[in-house]
């Protein structure tokens, strides 16, 4: 058996390294972005020695656990021998997918190179092949231990790491390297070493209550150089468990199931768990010593090289263990590995079913799971399936670098409910021109480059750079101003995007850059806490937000670890204005302290803002301002043909036309952008149509002309179905009785003079335009339900219905509109002459 | 009496700089419209120079505008600043620290080593503590003025001065407990501070609200606590509707045992008599200090110092005097003043920047020129003052689209002849409607109206009323009806319309 165990162990390696090539996780390594690219080699370097971690020789018993400090957990030592054939407790046969043989994947190994895309012969083979499965266990005692779903347990990093030779049951005194014996050990709360009472000094009679930091760590704290007593020569200190995870030589991971291979060997799933250290902003001070956070992180790892229990522990609990032992870990927040972002852990947590569903956007399972937990499929769908999860990966990693931006919260939901890419090679239509032209236009398509633009957007980098150059980088603020449409937010994020390449290549120091938008605020105070979070990736309250960020941009004296200057981008400012406008003041106050490295910069429509201000906010404000004007006709024709180069869709007086038309009135460019769109898709429409039309009859003429372009007409019918008000609209499409009502309606009110009338007038009125032009007249009760239908849509203002005959009526919209939209209704031709 | 003073040279400036600057900068503006931007303030500076100074001798008008004159300074102090200037080496632009030492010492956050020009308020806060200390005595003072008067930087020295103080007498120094009052969370947790301070976490009792605790222990003997120093920034925030909060800080101040020493600070001159009147019949001697807006000398002095630990020349004397002068009759804020500074210098590295990218036989014929090219000139300053204090409505009207020129244009008809001062958003649509329909331009619908009158409100030029109905929306103008009439009149359609 130990054999076996040897020969697998060696036999892994190769298996990983075929895996490595694959696309995904290429595409890993090229995807900037990506949190994984951080540390690509370390991760790769720690998935692929995962799956290999066991060790040569057989691990020692679990005898040496007299410790004192340990004694308390809940670990059971198993009363038989340690055995490394595991005992099965029990079994649950419930769901088990099959599995191919162990001899299968063998086999699989040593062919490694030349399956490139064997998947469907591997897939027959295995269906040729009578089917082993795997089974699941809800709890597995292997090598002395009971492991069960819901366990926390170390994991071997390296399978030939020395330092996991050492024994790492027992806690030593730092002071005389002697294991604890019968003696209290104490642990500093600080470094978390144990001493012996009577090897400090001075020896302390008894453990003390509260808090204890050793003299060692007080030493430090003051400054001075206090070393740790060296051990003898030739014989290296023994570390921990503890130790080991938090100095990360060890892993620590959540048992999420358990199944015993067709081989013989168990196998679990772990949900890794991650010291501060590992994250992407690093430890922070508010960390405890044995914090861990959670991951979305999952792997498939053999129980061999797991080594024993750990407990990891919601705050609650840790505070009640009080002498839990040294394997006591802390986890308050899950860690999403793909965001870097934190959440808190709810108290009542369904661990069952909250991992599968994170599993479903996590590329690195996906890869780690194929290559080595052979959980391979033995039937086309099977394929077909895995092959789509593949492509939505690959397109998920694809996706990221833009993701990651701004937009990360939409494509996460989409890949959330579902939804995939399609195939290339399903879209073997050619997009036309036009189809092209609509994509383009779209207004959440982000141009190449931005034209017009070009001075404001030199005046927000000479501003940003002239700030953050500096060593002493001096707090300033800007403030940018302009009607809605004119590319306030989106030079400004240009701006930023240049610099972060910037400073990608090293010729500008780090910042960090928050971007705030004030409408997505509940209330403006939570500004706080959005800013804080943004800093330092850690959610509170906005009281305790405003209290930390005061401390951070005031406190010269203390010495922050982070000394990066910091961009706030606010987006829509004068939503942030409140009663005392306290919240404007406070973070405008922010760039004038000494060393708060703050920029500012406001975003709003309103040109006058900062006299609207109270002075004393005006004067800490300052006077860089920049205005972006309405772009005039000229400047929107570039946007727009900017955006369409290459594509031959529009004729260019349309483009014309639709850009004077629009600078004409607002000078906001969505809106051009907008009514191009509409007016490419008028033309697409138009084109299907006479293809159509044409094919039946003769197809070589279509095929002649071939192209057809956006032209004037095109654009004007999207402007009348823009510009025109709806109301126009409602009225021509209303019923042929409420067009007669409304008709009535206007020759009444232009009779009289008067704003108003009452149904009883209305409906003689109705009647005789009836009877003069032959209508039938549908009675009283017909014609109230009609005049309570157009008062539902608010052409007409009246009075509830029960006042019957005395009902008063008036028009919502001005005579005119009705009457132009009543003109020249087809149906109704002689409505006319009463208007 | 400083308050009085105060009170008597703020009318006197204010209004009439006020004037001139919202309205002339405009006009000039609109004629140099056409010419380039650089050429402009060039143009403008001597009138900018007369006019700013509404109160200075004629001869001094005339010093001014001969600018290179550093010799026929008129006042004393100006002939000894301009002396000190000759001595100093030159300013180069280009260089990196140089230009980076600058930009500092001119921040608003760097703190001078001496407040110069608030040493008479300076040494009366200080007078008030330490005779508060040395009697163990509480008491309260109100130290107001308008903002970028440095109310704050004189709360800070004076704190440091007091420690001095206390070290040299051998005086027990106080707990000092500055507190910025925007930073409350809510506004009671300015007495817990006080608390907290007080007996730094000793004994916390929930039973009762901070703010008895604090009652109880000043009106009880007890031996050997220590003063406290409470700085307040900005106390108008602690105005609670029921004002309970200020009267309950204030009233700590009177109880019999009390050794808290209240400086609140914050912008209005009768905060204390309005919203505390009862103080006033409990302890008569309310002391209220005011910091009153700079004056032209003031701030020459205070940037003369910023700048004076350089070791070079960076601003020309009258620059300095131009820029002090406009910002003293304006408003008197040094935050301004700094900011109009940094600015010109920006302008000045700008130019530089061209002139170099301009070609170099420029620069060598210009070589015994570049002294002066280095200090930054009296057109730089005025073209970032123009930055601050020019008005844009004349520009803004002009860039604007056709279909708001027209609202404006209806608008001003409607309200000529003084008749009307407001209208309605439907009764505005008719007039448009009826403006657009006499030159055949299709009009827009009032839903469009409203939202280009929106934009408009938001450019600060109409001003909307609030309404549940769009239709009865308030319009009123916000600018002066001339103002447009004078942009719109180079269109013949504007033209024809308005006459």
């Amino acid at each position: 058996m130990a054999e076996t165990q040897q020969m697998k162990k060696f036999k892994t390696p190769s298996k990983g390294t075929p895996r490595a090539k694959h696309p995904i996780s290429l595409d890993h390594h090229i995807a900037p972005q990506t949190p994984q690219s951080a540390t690509p080699s370390a991760i790769n370097l720690r998935r692929s020695h995962r799956l290999t971690a066991a060790t040569p020789e057989h691990r020692p018993a679990l005898s040496s656990f007299n410790t004192p400090k340990s004694a308390a957990k809940t670990r059971k030592i198993c009363e038989d021998p340690p055995s490394i054939l595991p005992t099965e407790t029990s079994i649950n046969p419930a769901s088990p997918p099959p599995v191919e043989s162990r001899k299968k994947r063998k086999f699989q190994e040593k062919s490694a190179e030349k399956r490139k895309d064997s998947r469907n012969v591997k897939c027959k083979r295995a269906a040729d092949r009578k089917v082993k499965k795997k089974v699941y266990h809800k709890k597995v005692v292997y090598d002395g231990g009971e492991f069960s779903a819901g366990h926390d347990v170390y994991v071997k990093r390296r399978s030939d790491a020395s330092s996991d030779d050492e024994d790492p049951e027992v806690e030593e005194c730092r002071v005389c390297f002697k294991p604890a014996g019968r003696r209290v050990l104490i642990e500093c709360d600080d470094c978390l070493n144990g001493f012996h009472l009577k090897c400090l000094k001075p020896p302390l009679k008894a453990v003390p209550d509260g808090d204890w930091v050793c003299c060692y760590c007080v030493a430090r704290k003051n400054g001075e150089v206090m070393e740790f007593p060296e051990p003898q020569a030739g014989k290296k200190r023994a570390r921990t468990a503890r130790e080991k995870l938090l100095s990360s030589d060890l892993w620590a991971a959540r048992i999420e199931s358990l199944w015993k291979e067709v081989d013989g060997t168990y196998w679990f799933r772990a949900r890794w768990y991650i010291i501060p250290e590992e994250t992407a902003v690093g430890r922070q001070p508010h960390n405890l010593r044995r914090e861990l956070y959670r991951t979305n992180d999952f792997a498939d790892v053999e129980m061999e090289s797991t080594i024993r229990h750990c407990f990891v522990m919601s705050p609650r609990e840790f505070a009640n263990a009080a002498d839990g032992g040294d394997d006591v870990f802390l986890c308050e927040y899950e860690y999403e590995v793909q965001w870097h972002s934190f959440k808190r852990i709810a108290e009542i947590d369904s661990n069952e079913n909250d991992g599968e569903k994170v599993v479903d956007n996590d590329a690195d399972w996906n890869s780690c799971d194929e290559s080595d937990s052979g959980s391979d499929f033995n039937s086309e769908e099977e394929a077909a399936y895995e092959n789509e999860k593949r492509n939505r990966l690959s397109q998920s990693s694809s996706l990221r670098p833009v993701a990651a931006n701004s937009r990360k919260g939409q494509i996460f939901g989409l890949q959330k409910i579902g939804a995939k890419k399609i195939p290339e090679n399903l879209r073997s239509r050619k997009q036309t021109d036009l189809e092209k032209a609509k994509s383009t236009l779209l207004l959440a398509t982000v141009p190449k480059s931005l034209t017009c633009r070009d001075r404001e957007m030199n005046e927000i980098t000479t501003f940003i750079k002239g700030a953050i150059c500096d060593e002493q980088c001096l707090g300033r603020c800007l403030y940018v101003h302009g009607v809605p449409g004119t590319g306030k937010t989106m030079s400004v994020l240009a701006v930023m995007r240049n610099l972060k390449s910037e400073v990608d290549a090293g010729s500008i120091r780090p910042y960090c850059f928050v971007e705030i938008n004030g409408l997505k605020l509940a209330s403006p105070e939570n500004i706080y806490s959005v800013i804080y979070e943004g800093l330092t990736g850690h959610r509170v309250g906005w009281k305790k937000a405003l209290n930390l960020l005061n401390a951070r941009f005031s406190d010269e004296n203390k010495c922050r670890k982070d000394t990066r200057p910091c961009i706030l981008l606010i987006d829509e400012l004068d939503l942030l204005v409140t009663r005392n406008q306290a919240v404007l003041y406070n973070i405008l106050d922010w760039p004038t302290r000494p060393n708060s490295k703050l920029i500012v910069i406001g975003i709003a429509n309103t040109m006058d803002l900062p006299e609207k201000l109270l002075p004393r906010i005006s004067s800490r404000m300052g006077i860089q301002r920049l205005c972006f004007g309405p772009y005039n006709f000229q400047q929107l024709q570039e946007i727009i043909s900017s955006r369409l180069k290459g594509i031959d869709a529009f004729e260019k007086v349309a483009i014309e036309f639709a850009s004077r038309k629009v600078a004409a009135v607002s000078g906001d460019a969505r809106r051009a952008l907008e009514i191009c769109r509409r007016a490419a898709e008028v033309a697409d429409y138009r084109a299907k149509k006479t293809a159509l039309s044409s094919s039946d009859a003769s197809g070589k003429t279509f095929l002649l002309t071939g192209k057809v372009m956006a032209g004037m007409a095109d654009v004007e019918a999207a402007i009348k179905e823009m510009f025109q008000a709806p109301h126009i609209q409602v009225i021509r499409s209303c019923s042929k009785l409420s067009k007669i009502f409304l008709a009535a309606m206007v020759y009444e009110l232009y009779k009289t003079g008067i704003g108003e009338t009452t149904f009883e007038k209305l409906a003689m009125v109705v009647s005789s335009f009836c009877a003069n032009n032959g209508e039938t007249f549908p009675g009283y009760d017909t014609l109230l339900k009609v005049g309570c239908k157009l008062g539902e849509c608010r052409l007409l203002l009246c009075e509830p219905g029960t006042r019957h005959k005395l009902q008063k009526l008036q028009l919502n919209y001005p005579n005119d509109d009705v009457t132009f939209a009543l003109k020249d209704s087809k149906d109704l031709p002689w409505l006319a002459k009463y208007i | 009496m400083p308050a009085f003073a105060a009170l008597r040279q703020f009318p006197s400036s204010d209004p009439t700089s006020e004037a001139i600057v919202a309205v002339t900068p405009r006009k000039t503006r609109l004629i140099s419209d056409s010419d380039a931007a650089i050429g402009s303030p060039l143009r403008k500076s001597p009138r900018f120079c007369k006019e700013g100074t509404p109160h200075s001798s004629p001869t001094a008008n005339i010093r001014k505008c001969l600018k290179t004159s550093l010799n026929l300074s008129g006042s004393p102090q100006k002939k000894q600043l301009s002396e000190d200037f000759v001595e100093r080496q030159n300013w180069n632009p280009r260089d990196e620290t140089q230009r980076r030492a600058v930009n500092e010492a001119l921040h608003v956050s760097t703190a001078q080593t001496n407040v110069v020009c608030r040493e008479n308020e300076q040494n009366r806060i200080l007078d008030f503590c330490k005779k508060c200390i040395k009697e163990e005595k509480a008491g309260s003072l109100y130290v107001c003025g308008c903002p970028g008067t440095g109310k704050t930087l004189s709360m800070e020295k004076v704190k440091a001065m007091l420690a001095d103080w206390a070290n040299e007498e051998c005086i027990q120094y106080p707990d000092v407990l500055p507190i910025n009052c925007t930073s409350l969370a809510n506004m009671n947790d300015i007495f817990s501070k006080i608390l907290e301070q007080n007996h730094s976490g000793k004994r916390r009792s929930h039973s009762t609200s901070s703010l008895q605790q604090l009652q109880n222990l000043y009106s009880q003997q007890t031996p050997g606590m220590k003063m406290i120093l409470v700085i307040a920034d900005e106390l108008d925030y602690l105005i609670t509707r029921d004002r309970a909060v200020l009267h309950d800080l204030f009233m700590l101040t009177t109880l019999p045992f009390s050794k808290c020493i209240l400086l609140g600070v914050a912008n209005a001159i009768d905060l204390a008599d309005r919203f505390i009147p009862k103080l006033r019949s409990l302890n008569g001697k309310h002391m209220v200090i005011t910091f009153c807006a700079y004056s032209k000398d003031q701030i020459i002095n205070i940037l003369q110092e910023r700048l004076r630990a350089l070791p070079y020349t960076v601003f020309q004397p009258q620059a300095l005097e131009l820029c002090a002068r406009k910002v003293a009759a304006a408003s008197g804020d040094m935050r301004k003043a700094l900011a109009v500074c940094r600015n010109a210098i920006e302008i000045l590295i700008g130019d530089s920047m061209l002139s170099s990218l301009d070609g170099t036989e420029d620069q060598q014929k210009s070589a015994e020129n570049v002294s002066m090219s280095n200090q930054v000139r009296i057109d730089h300053v005025a073209a970032a003052l123009s930055k601050v204090y020019k008005s844009p409505v004349v520009d803004t009207i002009i860039s604007l689209p056709q279909h708001q020129q027209i609202i404006l244009c209806s608008v001003v008809k409607l309200f000529r002849g003084g008749k009307k001062k407001d209208t309605t958003l439907g009764e505005l649509n008719k007039y448009y409607v009826d403006v657009c329909k006499s030159t055949s331009i299709p009009p827009v619908g009032i839903l469009e109206l409203s939202s280009m009158c929106r934009v408009l409100d938001d450019q600060g030029i109409l001003k909307l009323g609030q309404s549940r109905d769009d239709k009865l929306r308030r319009v009123t103008l916000k600018v002066d009806g001339a103002d447009i009439v004078f942009a719109l009149q180079g269109v013949r359609f504007f033209r024809n319309c308005l006459q």
